[in-house]
């Protein structure tokens, strides 16, 4: 029933067993303790449980574990190096972009897939983007400033 | 006591660990030995149980245990939701929990459920609101066993229930509920009035929606005592209820409310009676983490309303009469409906001077009526905010300026025959009056429009407690068992921080459970800043009593004569005379220390209420063809007493704002004619998403609060009650259409801008 | 919610994905954001996945007067495609933007999409107006097919049991040409309540199809795109009723012809 599984999780080799019906995001909750990636609408809606898959944002509710099997796998767990904050983080809190927080993961890693291909969003970028990532909390105005923030600040971190 | 802190806009103390992805919330902890539940749900919406065969389950490897009514430990014969987890006899609902599985992995929990075969015996589902009240209908509930009242309704706002008359009435017995609220003639009244207008109008079912799915995860103590580690709002309430459902002592249940992803009214001792149940059967731990489809079929959404409603005014604009039948479907919720509160906020914040309004609870096979965010305050808002706009038009006065001419001011009698407190209603309307959109109205493209409306929420109280600790390092930890929805506990740092004299920064605030805590109510009815931030204002200054008394014996200096200061305590115009917080608390916690502990308790009961006004205008573009409507730009002003943390009280601003957008475009739980729910995931049920949200300007009017900590008051709930009826009225005035049901969906518009034929109901 | 138990297998090569398919109940799995969905609700309940994701069937591009698009090609990847920027193809872009979300684009494929067959999914209504052609491949060999043909109904396609879409091929539009695609979408699921796609050549001859608002896409065929909807069985719902839906199409056809013509313009 069970099959072996290695997948690269936050640049570490990890090693479990999975029923082949298990989805990415169990994998990296119940048998990872990875539990930033968060489950809200089992419909690969809501984005809470959004994870970087070679850069690119993915549901991670709507994947098996399986079909992660050899490719690099972010999760929000990882994105601060050092204690220090990726600047996205740092921008969500100064600019007060979560409230109950259950989103914010997904939200900061579908962030940064946007950002890592377009620096400079317009507001009407930043909110297309995000047509995958539900928040109820905070009717998305200062979630989209913490994202335009985070791109001027990382824009200057790489000198233009 | 300083208060340069209060006012700045700060991030809330819980956002490093959210962007961190180290917040656990309840489905994150690890238990050994758990066990995961998964419900099995009544695919009937009014039915007889049979039987039900659990076999094909058990032999599913993994399953432990499938459990039915008979099975868990509950104490009453009760009919509410507590008191019978699981269906006994009858299933009142399609969706109600009918038995459960429990397995050792959620895969084969789910496994399990999908093959326990349930047999039902069909019932007439009751699902139409105006057919179910009428004599002679079917009931929804035939086994009714309700005993003791539950006492959820007041957690979320303090009203009474009318008056009682003499008027009788031929209602069906799926009426639970009749308040009239009268005053004054008010036939007469309209029958004198310059301009009279009516209408009926509707609001489906509406969801929470709260990100994360119900959750609730219990297990025994060696002691036997039960601990139920879930997302509730309130833990004393979860507990008393867990108590009384399962026969047990108070000392015997411990909650742990852990931190919520949102909740807005609908997480409440809701889903820990079952797998408390199940932990009690079993003697095992287990987890119950509904999955979204069980989340929106098996919980407590808001109520439909039907409201008939007239008003009058004359030439003026002075408003005369407010006539009203106001219909609330309370689904199978036996124990309270919304039609107390919401037939007492149907008059707005405005003066009337005759008002007769009825309300009905009527029950039926849909849900279990919960409460959502400003429960019954949207729906009534709407239809009256609604017909506002139409006086104001027949009038040819500004829809601003007409209610400013009626609104309500400190001492003005309100509808429940009490004097208003402080109200900040013509504040908030003069302040927005003054926005720039307000004077945009005049010059729009055509299909474009800007509505005006608003809305208030009169504010809870309970009394509640907190303790304030400082440590040896000068820091202060800050214990209440208040359920953080909405950053009180930020603000709860800056109310102790301002109170004692210390730098927020400083504060720490902790969350205590049910066996550690002081007491609190549940986080709802916009109270907690205003009742528990007022314990904690309290409490801080019993440590600062304490705080002084020791800085007075060291600086040998009367309290009276010294302060504190970003954790210093010094002499009133001589600061070098001090000593820090910090060396004072190492003088008290040490062995032979000299000084008590620098802790204090404090406590509040407030009387007084704290309503908040909200206002709201929209700009919308409507397409004629397709019926979509588009919101361009929004709105909102409201009367926050005192912004203790503008970050965080624009975050509430906003946040309700765009859950009133959700009411206005987009929202709506729909039945079949068999009771069945068609919109039972996100793929059915839209909620607003970042693209369909416009920016949402705030104007914050601070009308500060007598009794609350600086001035403060609860927030939250008002700012979502007029923002459907301003987008409503916004699409009034683009398409010179009124639509008198909500969700605005396209089909909708478009059908509403081909009939184009204003108002087609008869009067109420 | 966890799909039933499934086992799982990666295709290395196409002889390899089709000895996989022999088996009944396989199902083929590329992005998976169609089909692991319906396999969560356990409407789909395979006994075996096979996973083609890593088969070399990726790609955008011209050959000749056609353009090439590997079925395995992300939307996101068209998205991104130099070889759409130009007005005749501008129908696709416009209509992968409104797809899914980023998510799902990262993940979706545009074959699994189309053998999926959603009938409110937006691509085969463009697929449909640009002519395009299917090249599929079985155990039995290569063939091609007309989009126009592929659909069968809802969730039904031409596909055998062991069958694959390999490619899609669009005839590159005279010079000249625009195309558009528009619509509605269900505010929930985004998919589409109607939708047009519109190619309007210089000489302003026009092919249109709709989706959403039957059981498939489809070309409309005879002169009057109006009319033909008006003759058409339309489906109608709680949310949105036929009569809507019938208005609502005449509407975005339009819409679509009109900016498709206008883009007519922008081509040298």
């Amino acid at each position: 029933m069970l099959e072996p599984l290695q997948l690269v999780v936050n640049g570490e080799r990890r090693s479990l067993d999975v029923e082949p019906r298990t989805l990415l995001v169990h994998a990296l909750r119940d048998g990872l303790g990875l539990t930033g990636a968060h489950i809200g609408c089992d419909t690969s809606q809501c984005g809470a449980c959004t994870v970087l898959l070679d850069g690119r944002a993915v549901k991670s509710c709507t994947l098996l574990a399986l079909q992660a099997e050899g490719a690099e796998i972010t999760t929000i767990e990882s994105l601060a190096s050092d204690g220090e904050m990726h600047p996205i983080q740092r921008s969500f809190v100064e600019n007060h972009g979560l409230q109950c927080g259950f989103c914010t993961p997904g939200l900061i890693l579908t962030a940064t897939d946007l950002l890592s291909r377009d620096p400079d969003p317009s507001d009407d970028t930043i909110r297309h983007s995000l047509r995958g990532n539900f928040c109820r909390c905070t009717g998305y105005e200062t979630i989209v400033e913490s994202i335009r923030a985070a791109g001027a600040e990382m824009r200057g971190s790489v000198g233009r | 006591m300083s208060e340069a802190h209060i006012g700045v806009a700060r991030p809330r103390i819980d956002a490093p660990d959210k962007v961190t992805g180290a917040t656990k919330f309840g489905a994150d902890g690890y238990v050994h030995g758990l066990l995961h539940a998964r419900l099995v749900l009544s695919t009937e919406a009014h039915a007889r149980i049979r039987a039900i065969h659990g076999d094909d389950a058990l032999s599913v490897p993994g399953v432990v245990a499938v459990l039915t009514a008979a099975d868990l430990p509950t104490a009453t014969t009760g009919t509410d939701r507590a008191a019978e987890p699981l269906a006994r006899e009858e299933v009142v609902f399609a969706g109600q929990p009918v038995a459960m599985v429990v397995a050792e992995t959620e895969a084969a929990a789910e496994d399990g459920a999908e093959v326990v075969m349930v047999e039902l015996e069909t019932l007439p589902p009751v699902v139409d609101l105006e057919d179910a009240m009428r004599p002679g209908s079917a009931l929804a509930r035939l086994v009714e066993k309700a005993e003791g009242g539950s006492d959820l309704e007041s957690i979320h706002a303090g009203v009474d229930h009318g008056q009682e008359d003499a008027e009788q009435e031929q209602l069906s017995a799926n009426v639970l509920d009749r308040v009239q609220r009268k005053n004054g003639d008010a036939a007469a009244a309209l029958d004198a009035s310059e301009v009279v207008v009516f209408g009926t109008f509707r609001t489906p079912w509406v969801y929470q929606a709260y990100l994360e799915p119900q959750v609730a995860t219990t297990w025994l103590e060696p002691s036997g005592t039960l601990v139920v580690s879930t997302g509730t709002q309130g833990s004393f309430v979860s507990r008393k209820e867990l108590a009384r459902a399962f026969g047990l002592p108070l000392d015997r249940v411990r909650v742990v409310a852990e931190p919520l992803g949102g909740s807005f009214g609908g997480k409440l001792a809701l889903i820990e009676p079952l797998a408390a149940g199940a932990t009690l059967a079993l003697r095992r731990p287990v987890r119950l983490v509904l999955t979204r489809g069980e989340d929106f079929l098996a919980t407590n959404p808001a109520s439909a309303q039907v409201t008939h409603l007239r008003v009058g005014a004359r030439k003026d604009g002075t408003f005369t009469g407010i006539e009203a039948r106001m219909l609330v479907d309370r689904g199978t919720n036996a124990g309270w409906g919304v039609e107390g509160i919401t037939s007492s906020l149907l008059v707005g914040p405005y003066r009337w001077e005759a008002h007769d309004i009825v309300g009905y609870g009527i029950q039926t096979n849909r849900f279990t009526f919960g409460a959502y965010r400003a429960p019954g305050a949207p729906t009534a808002a709407f239809a009256l905010e609604s017909l506002l706009d139409e006086l104001a038009e027949k009038l040819g006065i500004d829809p601003i300026e007409i209610r400013l001419r009626n609104a309500v001011v400190e001492g003005d009698i309100g509808i429940s025959g009490n004097a208003y407190p402080t109200i900040g209603a013509v504040e908030v309307l003069e302040r927005i009056r003054e926005h720039p959109l307000w004077s945009a109205r005049a010059s729009l493209p055509e299909n474009e429009g800007i509505g005006f409306a608003a809305g208030y929420w009169p504010g809870g109280n309970e009394p509640a407690a907190a303790i304030c600790r400082v440590d040896t390092d000068g820091t202060m930890t800050v214990v209440t068992s208040s359920v953080d929805m909405s950053g009180v506990d930020t603000g709860f740092a800056v109310i102790a921080a301002a109170a004692f004299g210390l730098d927020p920064n400083k504060v720490r605030v902790v969350f205590a459970d049910t066996a550690t805590g002081p007491y609190s109510g549940a986080s709802g009815g916009s109270k907690v800043t205003y009742t528990v931030g007022k314990a904690v204002e309290g409490a801080a200054r019993a440590a600062r009593v304490k705080v002084l008394a020791a800085a007075s014996q060291e600086l040998e200096i009367a309290p009276d004569d010294l302060e504190v200061v970003d954790g210093v305590v010094r002499a009133i115009g001589a600061p070098d005379r001090s000593i820090t917080v910090e060396e004072i608390v190492g003088k008290a916690l040490r062995y032979g220390g000299r000084y008590e502990p620098i802790e204090g308790h404090g406590g509040s009961a407030q009387t007084r209420g704290a309503p908040s006004v909200a206002a709201h205008l929209s700009h919308v573009r409507v397409d004629r063809d397709t019926g979509e409507v588009e919101l361009l730009r929004h709105v909102i002003a409201q009367d926050v007493g005192r912004a203790l943390n503008p970050a965080l009280v624009e975050g509430q601003m906003r946040g309700g704002a765009a859950q009133g957008m959700g009411w206005a475009l987009f929202e709506r739980l729909d039945h079949d004619e068999d009771g069945r729910l068609l919109t039972g995931s996100f793929l059915d049920y839209a909620i607003p998403v970042a693209e369909r949200v416009p920016e949402i300007d705030t104007l914050i009017v601070e009308v500060p609060a007598p009794d609350g900590p600086f001035g403060a008051k609860g927030i939250g709930e008002a700012p979502v009650v007029g923002a459907a009826p301003a987008i409503s009225n916004a699409v009034a005035a683009a398409t010179g259409v009124r639509i008198h049901e909500l969700p605005m969906t396209p089909p909708r518009v478009w059908q509403a801008l081909r009939q184009d034929s204003g108002p087609t109901e008869t009067p109420a | 919610m966890i799909p039933a138990p499934v086992r799982y297998a990666r295709a290395t090569s196409l002889e390899h994905a089709f000895q996989l398919l022999a088996e009944p109940d396989s199902k083929i799995l590329a992005g998976g954001q169609s089909l692991i969905p319906v396999m969560k609700l356990r409407i789909a309940r395979p006994s075996l996945v096979v996973d083609i994701s890593q088969l070399e069937l990726r790609g955008i591009d011209v050959r000749g007067d056609e353009l090439h698009v590997g079925a395995l090609t992300t939307w996101d990847e068209l998205l991104d495609a130099r070889e759409l920027e130009r007005p005749a193809l501008a129908a696709i872009g416009e209509c992968v933007r409104g797809i899914g979300d980023l998510q799902v684009r990262n993940r979706g494929t545009v074959g699994g999409s189309l053998a999926h067959a959603d009938p409110a999914s937006d691509m085969p209504a463009v697929l449909l107006a640009l002519g395009a052609t299917l090249q599929l491949r079985s155990p039995e060999g290569e063939r091609d097919l007309r989009v126009a043909e592929f659909f069968a109904g809802p969730f039904t396609t031409a596909l055998s049991a062991q069958e694959l879409i390999t490619h899609i091929v669009v005839p590159l539009p005279a010079p000249g040409s625009g195309s558009a695609y528009v619509s509605v979408e269900h505010p929930a699921s985004g998919f589409a309540l109607a939708g047009a796609a519109a190619l309007v050549g210089r000489d302003g001859v026009s092919r249109v199809a709709v989706t959403g608002v039957a059981g498939q896409p489809s070309l409309l065929v005879s002169g009057d795109p109006h009319e033909a909807l008006e003759a058409a069985e339309i489906f109608g719902d709680r949310f949105a009723s036929a009569e809507y839906r019938r208005e609502l199409a005449s509407v975005l056809v339009r819409r679509a012809v009109e900016r498709a013509a206008e883009r007519t313009k922008g081509d040298a």
